[in-house]
């Protein structure tokens, strides 16, 4: 059963006095149990559609979809308080940076006891409640791999370092037993030891408890051990989603190929020190967009057609918009 | 051939004094670190968090000054009193290119300041200079009059470079310059490192979490933690038969997330 279910997800924004797109027509299918990775540079609108499933951008952008749906109730005509409700008992989210988007000004332990539900507690009365509050939240931490406790719910965001920090949001995310986790670049900055125990963490959640994840980021090493599910973006487009398995073997979109060549981990056959292979230019800022294909101007195979928005099309599971695939004769 | 830059038995050492009466003295000890360079090598430093690292670079290029060792440069210890010849020679990228730019003032003020300060060029030589080097690392001329917000994170990290090169050093000393770069971007900046160093036959020290990349790029590696050199070795061998108990975890989880891929 699929959980959330975006399409043509439109976004326009106000730069200047024209409305200009930052989400064009992006299709995103969450189903039960799977780990789906969004994949783009920055500037390519991932976190604007973190922030659109939540419903935490500014009311004066402009947000249109045909659909978006979660378990079948329609998020955009809900009332404010009841998608609040909705998002507060099933959707968590871990945010880009952990330390802005915690409370200075409280300690962990009150902050993570806040967060858990009254309804998770058995005891009804103000004391028994509490201190099962503390039980649950001690458990919190350990579940994520935080050993000492004690020092961390005593101490202050800035107090520890970032990746307990990031520990500590996923510990907060699990907090409300929710049913998809939105994971907004979780490991950016990290070294290689402690981003392998975050992804490790992921999984397991995953594994264990059917949850869903929707990871953002672009780091295609991390995403690619774990994700059964990629969508990869690009300046707003979704050039190409499907089969994680399938993508990084036969790639159609001339991005994702780029992509995928720029890490020189995925590749054995390559000789050290020898060129990488890497698109031109860089990405465009929202007020200078080029029409049609938006990958356009950097891409290699580029022809006149490509001056018109490629229509999204399909080859059994995967999905992709571009007039000039690679590998088309092997399918 | 000689070394270009050999480091011996470098050490720094801070003790902070108790803060509070139940508080345990923090200190924090560097080295000593001991190690050569080549020219046209490339040397990449590992290690974790506070390992040690960015505080290592800052010792080599001069901004904190050890408390006993030397650094040699092509046989001649760089002291104090030849500060102008390692200003020239050894040059640094910092961590974050975006916020080491001055953001009030055009990029061909922050590319003059090197020249004026160490080098006794015309103002019109300077000039030149400028947009020879800005070419160098494949921007226009014309990006001299621009400043630091009309620029992409990749452009950044070309002037970054740019400053760095200005004054033809031997050393460049990289603190993760490819950290705050998107993917496609980084591999045409990890290009023109690799161009410019085959071009003008740099020493490159650069400190990086990214094993992918240090894989790819670096001769040699020394991994460090809390201070201390653990390992080093050539990259391969490394990679390959890593003996430290804390290399061998690196190296291991960076296997893992590869590995994963296949199955």
């Amino acid at each position: 059963m699929n959980l959330l279910d975006i399409k043509n997800l439109t976004l326009e924004i106000d730069v200047a006095g024209q409305w200009v797109k930052a989400l064009d027509k992006v299709n995103l299918v969450i189903f039960e149990g799977q780990i789906h990775a969004l994949v783009g540079e920055s500037g390519s609108g991932k976190s604007l559609i973190v922030k659109a499933i939540v419903g935490a951008l500014p009311q004066r952008w402009r947000i249109t979809a045909d659909r978006m749906t979660w378990r079948g109730q329609n998020l955009l005509t809900m009332s404010a308080s009841a998608r609040r409700d909705l998002i507060r008992n099933d959707i968590s989210v871990i945010f880009q940076n952990p330390k802005g988007s915690l409370d200075p000004l409280l300690t962990l332990g009150e902050q993570l006891k806040e967060i858990i539900p009254d309804s998770s507690c058995e005891a009804k009365w103000f004391w028994p409640s509490r201190s099962e509050k503390q039980r649950l939240a001690i458990e919190l931490l350990h579940r994520v791999g935080i050993k000492d406790h004690d020092l961390c719910m005593r101490s202050y965001p800035h107090q520890i370092s970032n990746d307990v920090c990031q520990k500590f949001m996923i510990a907060m995310a699990l907090a409300s037993e929710p049913k998809l986790i939105i994971a907004d670049d979780p490991t950016r900055g990290m070294e290689i030891t402690a981003k392998s125990q975050i992804l490790k963490l992921l999984t397991r959640v995953n594994q264990v408890r059917k949850l869903s994840i929707l990871f953002v980021s672009h780091d295609l090493l991390a995403i690619s051990s774990m994700a059964h599910y990629m969508t990869v973006l690009y300046c707003g487009q979704s050039v190409e989603s499907g089969n994680m398995l399938q993508l990084k073997k036969r790639a159609l979109h001339p991005y994702t190929q780029a992509l995928l060549d720029s890490a020189p981990s995925f590749r054995k056959d390559l000789p050290p020190k020898s060129t990488l292979s890497s698109l031109d230019g860089t990405i465009p800022t929202l007020q200078h967009l080029p029409t049609g294909c938006r990958l356009g101007p950097r891409c290699p195979r580029a022809r006149r057609e490509c001056v018109v928005v490629p229509a999204v099309r399909r080859v059994h599971e995967h999905y992709y918009s571009c007039h000039f695939p690679l590998h088309w004769d092997k399918i | 051939m000689t070394d270009l830059l050999s480091v011996e038995n470098l050490a720094f050492y801070n003790r902070n004094r108790k803060q509070g009466w139940f508080k345990a003295p923090t200190d924090f000890e560097l080295g000593p670190v001991s190690f050569t360079l080549k020219a046209g090598e490339t040397l990449a430093i590992v290690g974790g968090n506070s390992s040690g690292k960015s505080f290592l670079a800052k010792l080599l290029v001069g901004l904190e000054s050890p408390q006993s060792g030397q650094i040699l440069l092509n046989g001649e210890p760089l002291t104090k009193a030849n500060q102008r010849q390692r200003c020239l020679n050894v040059r640094m990228i910092f961590q974050n290119s975006n916020e080491s730019l001055n953001p009030g003032i055009t990029l061909g003020s922050i590319l003059d300041e090197p020249l004026r300060l160490n080098t006794d060029l015309s103002p019109a030589q300077r000039l030149v200079k400028i947009e020879q080097t800005l070419v160098q690392v494949g921007l226009m001329p014309e990006h001299q009059f621009f400043y630091r917000h009309m620029l992409s994170d990749g452009q950044r990290q070309r002037v970054a470079l740019a400053r760095a090169l200005i004054l033809n050093p031997q050393v460049l000393v990289a603190d993760e310059p490819f950290a705050a770069l998107d993917p496609s971007v980084r591999s045409q900046i990890v290009n023109l490192l690799m161009k410019i160093q085959r071009e003008l036959g740099l020493g490159f020290i650069f400190i990086s979490h990214n094993l992918g990349i240090v894989r790819h790029v670096s001769d040699k590696i020394i991994v460090m933690r809390r201070g201390q050199i653990i390992e080093t070795g050539k990259t391969e061998v490394i990679f390959t038969w890593p003996k430290e108990e804390y290399t061998q975890k690196l190296v291991h989880s960076h296997q893992a997330l590869i590995n994963r891929q296949n199955t």
